[in-house]
């Protein structure tokens, strides 16, 4: 595969950095920021491991462990979503329950997959094939709650949130097809296997570039009151409590 | 097997997803303004609602009531408050809608104001949704039939989804006033009296 090809996602991704970094992004969603810095890090990493022609091993490592980084912060980045998208509501009973019950559907979704057709990997890496489909998993039915609450809760989806999701859902679900096409056509399914992942991170980047070009305003943090203001609060309910306990002895008298 | 069928239904729930925000990428959402924010609204009366959901009503009627009688008159109250659910929730869209038509434009203190009002929204058509869904649940059973299902009492709708319907409502009325003081006095008045 032609290697410039093979990096046209690093250089959307160093282009979606800079957007983040221009319209302070990384204030609102800093786990996907993270996923961000950590995939150009990831890919210049991998890039000159690859150049080390004589040390193949490198390349090995650097591929596998940035695969399981990728595992770990696109998780990361789930949890963020549900908070961004349900606000105060996420700390709600219900709204708690939404990323623990759709990590366990994931994981279980791609325990009983890994069981049925388990992955050509042993070892450390059977783990990171199996966690990567898990987190998937978790990509798609987050993205498909998220999007069912658009129409259900009126939500606007113009928002880094649900482009965030849009990108990760989309990627996801090519990425469960092609795996369940690649474990049923084998090894001769590698080469278009390969092209399509880079397309669909490709698209999802450029979606996540549409959404990130323009900012979002943040919620300011509420100001804590100062010494001046407190002594003052303290004096009004000393009055108050003062008026009270009068108050009270007036209805005895 | 089962793992494929369900990454298959994962596979299509999120076309379906897909196909739904290609949707409302194409179709625009009104920039409303004040001229056309108060036509659209519903007022709610608040003592109404309070009376609906009131635990002492429902007891008083189902005491003075023989059960078929009692059945009707739930019937009928339902169907008053499934009205006055649908009117909260289309008041909170167009206030929304309105929202964020003016706050996205203004600056200084309107990222907190508009994300209160987002906070206040999401609830109240949190509370609409699941209400609605109860309501149209029980209008659609047939109550008292056979001894099956008894009637309800309506006061078991104060709560959905764990959130109380009409203090939601009231928070929305308070995030909505907050939100537009910059509104004139008579636009205000106008606004708050429509809900």
């Amino acid at each position: 595969m032609n290697l410039f090809l093979r990096y046209i996602p690093l250089g959307l991704l160093a282009l979606l950095l800079f957007h983040m970094l221009r319209n302070r992004a990384y204030k609102v969603c800093p786990w996907f920021f993270a996923y961000v810095v950590f995939g150009v890090a990831a890919g210049v990493a991998r890039f000159a491991a690859r150049l080390a022609y004589n040390h193949p091993g490198t390349y090995f490592a650097t591929y596998w462990t940035t695969e399981a980084g990728y595992d770990i912060l696109g998780i990361l980045v789930m949890y963020e979503l549900i908070r961004m998208v349900l606000g105060s509501m996420a700390r709600r009973l219900w709204g708690r329950l939404m990323f623990p019950v759709s990590l366990v559907a994931g994981v279980g979704l791609s325990l009983s997959r890994a069981h049925a057709a388990p992955p050509q990997f042993s070892g450390i890496r059977y783990y990171i094939v199996v966690g990567e489909i898990a987190v998937r998993c978790v990509q798609s039915i987050i993205f498909s709650l998220l999007v069912a609450m658009v129409p259900l809760l009126r939500l606007r989806w113009r928002q880094y949130a649900f482009g965030i999701a849009t990108g990760f859902g989309g990627y996801s679900v090519v990425a469960l097809l092609m795996t369940t096409k690649f474990s049923d056509f084998g090894t001769r399914f590698r080469f278009l296997w390969g092209w399509t992942l880079i397309v669909a991170y490709s698209l999802a980047v450029l979606i996540w570039i549409w959404f990130f070009s323009v900012p979002q305003k943040q919620d300011p943090k509420p100001r804590a009151p100062s010494t001046e203001e407190l002594e003052r609060y303290q004096a009004m309910l000393r009055q108050y409590l003062d008026w009270l306990r009068r108050m009270r002895w007036r209805c005895f008298l | 097997m089962l793992s494929i069928i369900f990454v298959w239904l994962l596979i299509a729930a999120n076309a379906v997803c897909y196909i739904y925000l290609l949707y409302r990428a194409w179709t625009r959402v009104p920039r409303r303004d004040i001229f056309d924010v108060v036509p659209f609204l519903h007022p709610v009366d608040s003592s109404m609602v309070e009376s609906l959901l009131d635990p002492a009503e429902d007891y008083s009627l189902r005491w003075r009531l023989n059960r078929r009688a009692f059945r009707e008159a739930q019937l009928r109250r339902m169907r008053v408050y499934r009205e006055l659910v649908r009117r909260m929730s289309d008041n909170s869209a167009v206030l929304i809608e309105f929202g964020r038509a003016r706050l996205s434009s203004s600056d200084t203190s309107a990222p907190g104001l508009a994300s209160r009002l987002e906070d206040a929204h999401v609830a109240v058509q949190l509370y609409s949704t699941l209400a609605r869904i109860r309501l149209s649940v029980w209008l659609s059973l047939p109550l008292d039939r056979f001894g099956l299902i008894p009637t309800p009492d309506l006061a078991r709708l104060r709560k959905a989804g764990d959130l109380d319907g009409l203090k939601a409502y009231e928070e929305l009325k308070a995030a909505a006033a907050e939100a537009f003081a910059q509104l004139t006095p008579d636009e205000l008045e106008t606004l708050t009296r429509s809900l």
